[in-house]
């Protein structure tokens, strides 16, 4: 148990936190005194709530994105399902905010995706359809990685408030018993 | 998860583990109430669509797909709110299950850490 408590391993360039078995050993060993331990372990955490700050801004875009990508294939979806019917699909489509249009899409072979930095490219429903359930994956594999990171990090956060509330707490009976023996042989 | 009071209660690395595994499960606690939440919304959602859609005369109703309305009979948007539906009321059995798993662990894990810190530990929430 000993040995696995300092394997304090990165994840992502994130540094793990130093498990503190005991805090006397901790703070001889580390050469701190009890005030620049703590703050030193306060900038940890601040470092760890801007990781986190960062992280959660990329979940909430990836989060978002899922659903529209979801979107994009139900359409082309619905398109495919159309061809060879022989009927159009009709659809009323905003043209601009609060205008709507109508537009008949007759045996669409083809949709245009677009790619981002100012390209849009053609591509077969069929292609269109990989495509996307390609980027849907890669969306929510990347999710799932970033929930791990995510984790990982929270670990480190609750562990350093946990040493955080240790030393201060160790200090705090250190002082009480300092006291304690400076009253004792006053009297 | 503040520590209060004498430090004469040795903090092991198992104790640490498991307050880790609480703060976790605290927080997909939380991830799953929202999720609860947004879940039993969409369902309502539907439900209302079903609703009206009885209650509406055109053959032909407008369904949104991705950004735009497509036209279909009434039939096929009835079956594909039915699908629809029957997705997301999975998806919240399943939501609603993970979260009695999540409570259950959280009160085991409450016990084994109160029982070792007493009132120096406090795992509520404020």
């Amino acid at each position: 148990m000993a040995s696995s408590s300092s394997s304090t391993t990165e994840r992502r360039g994130i540094p793990g936190a130093q498990f503190v078995q005991d805090v006397e050993t901790y703070l001889t060993q580390s050469g701190l005194d009890v005030n620049s331990a703590l703050s030193f372990l306060q900038e940890r955490l601040q470092q760890y709530k801007l990781v986190e700050m960062k992280l959660l801004a990329q979940q909430r875009d990836l989060q978002a994105k899922i659903p529209d990508i979801e979107k994009c294939l139900d359409v082309v979806g619905t398109l495919q399902a159309k061809k060879g019917t022989g009927e159009a699909l009709i659809t009323d489509f905003e043209v601009s905010e609060g205008i709507y249009s109508r537009a008949h899409i007759e045996d669409a072979d083809s949709v245009c995706l677009w790619l981002g930095a100012n390209v849009m490219l053609e591509y077969s429903c069929e292609e269109a359809t990989a495509l996307l359930q390609k980027n849907l994956d890669n969306a929510k594999a990347s999710l799932e990685v970033l929930v791990a990171d995510l984790q990982f990090l929270r670990d480190q956060v609750t562990i350093t408030q946990v040493t955080i509330a240790r030393v201060y707490n160790w200090d705090v009976h250190q002082r009480r018993m300092r006291q304690a023996s400076s009253t004792s042989t006053d009297s | 998860m503040q520590q209060g009071g004498g430090s004469e209660t040795e903090v092991t690395w198992e104790d640490q583990q498991n307050i880790n595994k609480f703060g976790r499960l605290n927080n997909r606690f939380h991830e799953l109430e929202d999720e609860i939440k947004i879940a039993k919304e969409t369902n309502e959602n539907l439900e209302d669509a079903s609703n009206e859609l009885i209650l509406a005369d055109e053959e032909v109703v407008r369904f949104q797909i991705g950004e735009v309305f497509a036209h279909v009979p009434k039939e096929e948007v009835e079956t594909r709110i039915e699908q629809m539906k029957e997705v997301t009321s999975k998806n919240l059995e399943k939501l609603e299950e993970e979260k009695d798993s999540v409570l259950a662990q959280m009160a085991e894990l409450k016990k084994i850490l109160y029982g070792k810190f007493g009132d120096s530990i406090n795992l509520e929430e404020d």
